[in-house]
């Protein structure tokens, strides 16, 4: 099996991303692109770009059959998902089998089984992993009772089919019970088109750490260490880091081979990512889910390793074997990534789509910015509203904190709102520096800083915060 | 220097069989303007607007007019009319393998007859003129792939019709 043209179904900065990877292996690249997407860098760098219909993601990014048709016709080996969109949608990996292409990530079997959450569950408890105390499916009101009898408060409800947060409700009493249920089956619903659910216990002092992994064909699995996410805000992440700080390095090692050898029990092959919950005050850390794609946040992996994950996608996929063993992985130094969203921090963090008139990334020793913008790129309004990610990587935290404080600082961005601002807030926070956070800090945190931002003088509020003398 | 009438005769037979719409002839003092089917600019334009595809027009309504892409990339030359393709796929002339092309250049076509097809895995999709006109150029190849918007055919309108019996 070989590749020589890899179909990127996606946009944005992963498109870039995947772009570069191909091109780097002497692999062309193909980007599809919506009509808004006509004039974006993926469709300017790739060795071709095809239209595949209108701005709405429905009738571009998320046709298969379109998708399929474009790879034939562009005489492509394989196709390339991303994140997002397509990713973990079995049908799209059927579909490549099908049609004689080669999907450039798990078999659809694999992407079937770890895309039901319940499912996952009970296989990893099976094999002796804890997960959270929770429930099987529950598909209406009276049995949400039934179940949260028998558990312990607060509660979470998730949608059994879902992820990115959408349909996730967290009950603290009982009284909150119904309105709950109603509203995350609701979300579910209209989300995934499942309105399953089911109850974990919530875990209100956690950390959300996950695992990076990497299968062969061969079937060696080997993990490439964790990623901290717990900065979350409406669990959508926005500030990752590897390693994760402040974590008993006993502990580590152990979450290290046990999100290795659940990859390995499913026999998973390509990138992937095991997610797990550590509970701070017990010290016990339980299975959460598993992610078949390459995540958002790969790059802090990668500055530590030194592996290029998206290549070591590609090489696998063309059917040969990791480029590295356990043994040969060396992670040094520090790396942290913080998504840079065209939000308004100070409007409730609405997307702020528009012109970008002024654009200078930072740059300098440790500092990488993946992004698909450029300077007069209109951010269009049909996406999410991610426009770089910025990562710095140190031999240290603290190193790689203020080279992070100072890229934020020497950013540019005007004529759209972006999250920089509050970014830096986060960044400054002394939990933060300390690397003593839980998933509900952001939240927090929030509050003081829109009570900050209302308070400051207008003059003040536009001047940027530095907050890199704090770690210096 | 002067233009006789037959001078003008012969430049506005030669418009006529030229792929252009308009003659503009400047000489000092001089001044000729030559227009082929008089409101052509505009027939070519009305029609253009109501059938540049339904698609981009219903694209267009959901983006509230927020354009971020000029829509008319393709423009079309001399007034003639695009036909674009509603979908990414390949594009058959014929119905069938050996069959006989349902349009070639010169075909009047009325606004229901078919032009092409467009096959999205094995799915096919007959694209339809649209408008009523003749077939000035055919853009691609059976067989090839072809994009989202990117103009098919292009189709002179079918104007003139109207204006005679106006005339008449």
């Amino acid at each position: 099996m070989t590749i020589s043209r890899v179909l990127v179904a996606n946009r944005g900065e992963i498109a870039v991303r995947i772009i570069k990877a191909c091109q780097s292996l002497g692999v062309e690249a193909v980007a599809v692109v919506s009509e808004a997407d006509r004039e974006s860098l993926p469709a300017k760098i790739a060795n071709r770009a095809v239209c595949i219909g209108p701005a709405l993601s429905s009738e571009s990014y998320l046709r298969i059959d379109t998708l399929i048709t474009a790879a034939l016709g562009t005489e492509s080996d394989a196709i390339h998902p991303g994140y997002g969109f397509l990713a973990e949608q079995p049908e799209l990996a059927e579909a490549c089998r099908n049609h004689g292409l080669i999907f450039v990530g798990p078999p659809p079997e694999v992407l079937r089984r770890m895309g039901n959450k319940i499912w996952a569950r009970q296989k990893v408890s099976e094999v002796g992993i804890p997960v959270i105390p929770g429930s099987e499916k529950v598909k209406d009101l009276p049995q949400a009772r039934r179940v949260a009898r028998k558990m312990k408060f607060p509660l979470i409800f998730k949608a059994a089919a879902g992820g990115g947060g959408r349909g996730m409700k967290i009950v603290r009493h009982p009284d909150e019970l119904k309105t709950a249920f109603e509203t995350a089956a609701a979300e579910a619903r209209s989300a995934f088109g499942d309105e399953t659910i089911y109850i974990e216990r919530y875990i209100s002092n956690a950390r959300h750490i996950e695992v990076q992994i990497m299968g062969d064909p061969l079937g060696n699995v080997i993990h490439l260490g964790e990623r901290d996410c717990s900065s979350q805000r409406r669990y959508q992440k926005i500030v990752e880091e590897a390693p994760a700080p402040s974590l008993p390095s006993e502990l580590r090692e152990k979450i290290r081979t046990v999100g290795a050898s659940i990859a390995k029990e499913m026999n998973y092959v390509n990138a992937g990512t095991v997610e797990f919950i550590l509970d701070q005050d017990s010290g016990q850390f339980y299975f959460l889910e598993m992610n078949t794609r390459i995540q958002v946040e790969h790059p802090v992996t990668e500055m530590i390793s030194g592996v290029d994950l998206v290549r070591e996608q590609i090489r696998i996929a063309a059917g040969n074997p990791l480029s590295l063993s356990q043994p040969q992985l060396q992670l040094t130094g520090h790396a942290i990534e913080c998504r840079i969203n065209a939000e308004s921090p100070e409007a409730a963090f609405q997307p702020c789509p528009g012109r970008i008139t002024r654009w200078v990334p930072p740059q300098g020793p440790g500092i990488r910015v993946d992004t698909h913008c450029y300077e007069g790129y209109v951010v269009p309004p049909y996406y999410d509203s991610l426009i770089a990610k910025l990562i710095t990587v140190g031999s240290s935290r603290p190193e790689a904190l203020q080279r992070m404080n100072h890229a934020l600082t020497d950013f540019v961005v005007s004529g759209i709102e972006t999250t920089i601002p509050f970014l830096q807030f986060l960044l400054g926070d002394p939990d933060y520096i300390r690397g003593t956070f839980n998933t509900r800090w952001v939240e927090e945190r929030m509050k003081t800083f829109s009570r900050q931002r209302k308070g400051a003088p207008r003059s003040a509020r536009g001047k940027r915060i530095s907050v890199s003398e704090t770690v210096s | 220097m002067s233009l006789t009438e037959d001078d003008v005769l012969q430049i506005m037979k030669l418009i006529e069989e030229s792929s252009f719409n308009e003659l503009h002839i400047e000489m000092g003092d001089f001044k000729l303007s030559v227009r082929k089917g008089g409101a052509a600019e505009k027939t070519a334009n009305a029609p253009a607007a109501s059938q540049v595809s339904k698609e981009t027009e219903a694209d267009s309504a959901g983006t509230e007019g927020e354009q971020i892409k000029d829509k008319t990339s393709t423009v079309s030359p001399e007034g003639l009319t695009p036909v674009t393709s509603p979908m990414l796929g390949i594009f058959y002339r014929s119905s069938a393998p050996g069959t006989p092309p349902y349009v070639d250049v010169g075909t009047l076509v009325k606004e229901d007859d078919t032009l092409c097809l467009i096959e999205v895995m094995k799915v096919f999709n007959a694209v339809k003129a649209g408008l009523r006109g003749v077939v000035e150029k055919i853009c691609a190849e059976s067989g090839q792939l072809v994009e989202y918007g990117q103009p098919l055919f292009y189709i002179r309108p079918d104007a003139p019709v109207k204006r005679k019996k106006k005339a008449a």
